[in-house]
C-alpha cells in the first residue's frame, strides 16, 4: 500500500475543522439575518401600536365626548321627568288621600253600623240566652221531679219486694220451726207412749204375757235365722 | 269331760248360772277330798244350790278324785269359755223358774242343747226382747215394734187429737 503525503488522522481531523468551520459560519449567517428580520418586525409592530394607541384616544375622546353629550341629555331628561312625576305624584297622592279619607269615613260608619248591629244582636242573644236558660232551667226541673218520682216508685218497689222477701223468709222460718216442733212434739208424743206403755204393760202384762212376748221374739228370731 | 259338762248344763242355762255352779261344785269337791274350803264360796248353800248338789247323778260325782279334780274343773273352765253364748236383753228381772222355761225354749227353738244365755235387764224394751249373736243385735222387743208403726201411730194419735 503507498503511503499518503498526509497521516489519515490528520485529514479526517481537518476535514472536521473545515466542516465545523462552514456550520460555524453558515449558523451565524443565519442569526444575523434573523436578528434583523426580528427587529424590522419589531420596529413594524411598535408602528402599528403607535397607531392603533393614537385611534384608540381618538376613539375613546369621541366616546368620552358622546357619553357626555348623553349625560347631559340623560339629566336634562331626567329632571323634566322628576318633575313630571312629582306633579303625578302629587295628584295620585292627594286623590289616594281622598279616596282613603272616603273609605275611613265608609269603613267608619261601617264599624257603627257593625257595632249597632253588635248590639242589637248582643241583646237578641242575652234574650235567647235567658229565654234558654229558662227553659234548661224548666226542663231541669221536669227532668228532677220525672227522676225523683221514678226513684220514689223504685224504692217502694224495692221496699214491697224486700218486704215481701222478708215475709216469706220468716214464713219459711216459722213453716220449720213448725216442721220441727211438730217433729219434736212427734218425738215426745212416742216417748210419752213408750213410757206410757212400759209403765202400763209392767203394770198390766203378766208374767205369762211377758213369756209368751219372749217366745214369739225367739222364734221370729228363729224364722230369720238369727242365731245359726 | 263333756259328759261332765253335759250333766251341768242339763239344767243350767245361763252363763252366771254355770259359774256359780262351778264354783260351788269345786268348793264342795275340795271340801270332801281335802277338807278345804275356798273363801270365795265360804258361805251357807242356799236350797236351789243343794238341791241342785243333790240332783245330779251318783254316776256323776263317782267320775271325780282327788287326782283329777283340778284337771278336771281346769278343763270344764276351758270348755265353758267355747260354749255359745247368746245374750238376751229382757224388760223383766227372771227368776231361777222363769229363767229356766226361757232356756229350755231357746235351746229347744234354736236345736241347740249346750247354748248358754247371758241375761241383761233393760226395761226400755217394755216387753219382749232383743238378742245380741256373735256381736249383732237385733231388737224384737215391743218398742222396736212400735218404732216400726210410729208413722202409724202418729197418725192414729193425731186423728184422735183432732
Amino acid at each position: 500500500m503507498p503511503n499518503l503525503p498526509l497521516d489519515p488522522t490528520d485529514l479526517v481531523l481537518t476535514i472536521a475543522i473545515i466542516l465545523a468551520i462552514l456550520l460555524y459560519l453558515r449558523e451565524y449567517n443565519q442569526r444575523k439575518k434573523l436578528e434583523s428580520e426580528g427587529d424590522r418586525f419589531l420596529r413594524e409592530i411598535k408602528e402599528k401600536g403607535w397607531e392603533t394607541l393614537n385611534q384608540s384616544i381618538k376613539k375613546s375622546q369621541a366616546v368620552i365626548g358622546q357619553a357626555e353629550l348623553e349625560g347631559i341629555k340623560v339629566i336634562a331628561g331626567s329632571q323634566l321627568e322628576t318633575a313630571k312625576f312629582e306633579q303625578d305624584l302629587s295628584k295620585q297622592l292627594s286623590e289616594a288621600l281622598n279616596v282613603s279619607k272616603q273609605t275611613i269615613i265608609a269603613g267608619q260608619n261601617q264599624l257603627l253600623q257593625f257595632m249597632q248591629d253588635l248590639q242589637k244582636r248582643s241583646e237578641e242573644f242575652e234574650g235567647a240566652s235567658k229565654k234558654a236558660g229558662q227553659e234548661r232551667i224548666n226542663q231541669l226541673f221536669d227532668r228532677v221531679e220525672q227522676r225523683l218520682s221514678d226513684f220514689m216508685v223504685q224504692t217502694a218497689q224495692q221496699t214491697t219486694s224486700s218486704i215481701e222477701l222478708e215475709l216469706k223468709s220468716t214464713r219459711q222460718l216459722i213453716d220449720t220451726y213448725k216442721s220441727e216442733q211438730l217433729k219434736l212434739i212427734d218425738e215426745n208424743i212416742v216417748a210419752m207412749m213408750e213410757k206410757t206403755l212400759s209403765i202400763v204393760l209392767a203394770k198390766k202384762l203378766s208374767l205369762k204375757d211377758q213369756l209368751e212376748l219372749v217366745y214369739e221374739a225367739l222364734e221370729k228370731a228363729k224364722v230369720e235365722k238369727f242365731v245359726v | 269331760m263333756n259328759e261332765i259338762l253335759s250333766i251341768i248344763l242339763k239344767d243350767t242355762y245361763s252363763l252366771t248360772s254355770l259359774k256359780h255352779r262351778l264354783r260351788i261344785l269345786q268348793s264342795y269337791f275340795l271340801k270332801t277330798f281335802f277338807g278345804e274350803i275356798e273363801t270365795s264360796v265360804n258361805m251357807p248353800l242356799s236350797p236351789q244350790d243343794s238341791n241342785w248338789l243333790k240332783s245330779l247323778p251318783s254316776s256323776f260325782y263317782q267320775k271325780f278324785n282327788k287326782d283329777n279334780i283340778y284337771n278336771i274343773f281346769s278343763g270344764l273352765e276351758k270348755i265353758g269359755t267355747n260354749t255359745p253364748i247368746l245374750t238376751m236383753h229382757l224388760a223383766f228381772e227372771l227368776n231361777d223358774t222363769t229363767l229356766s222355761q226361757i232356756g229350755a225354749f231357746t235351746r229347744k227353738t234354736f236345736d241347740s242343747p249346750s247354748l248358754l244365755l247371758d241375761i241383761k235387764v233393760d226395761p226400755n224394751l217394755i216387753a219382749g226382747t232383743a238378742l245380741s249373736w256373735k256381736g249383732v243385735y237385733r231388737d224384737y222387743s215391743l218398742r222396736a215394734k212400735l218404732e216400726q208403726k210410729r208413722q202409724e201411730l202418729l197418725e192414729e194419735f193425731r186423728k184422735f187429737l183432732r
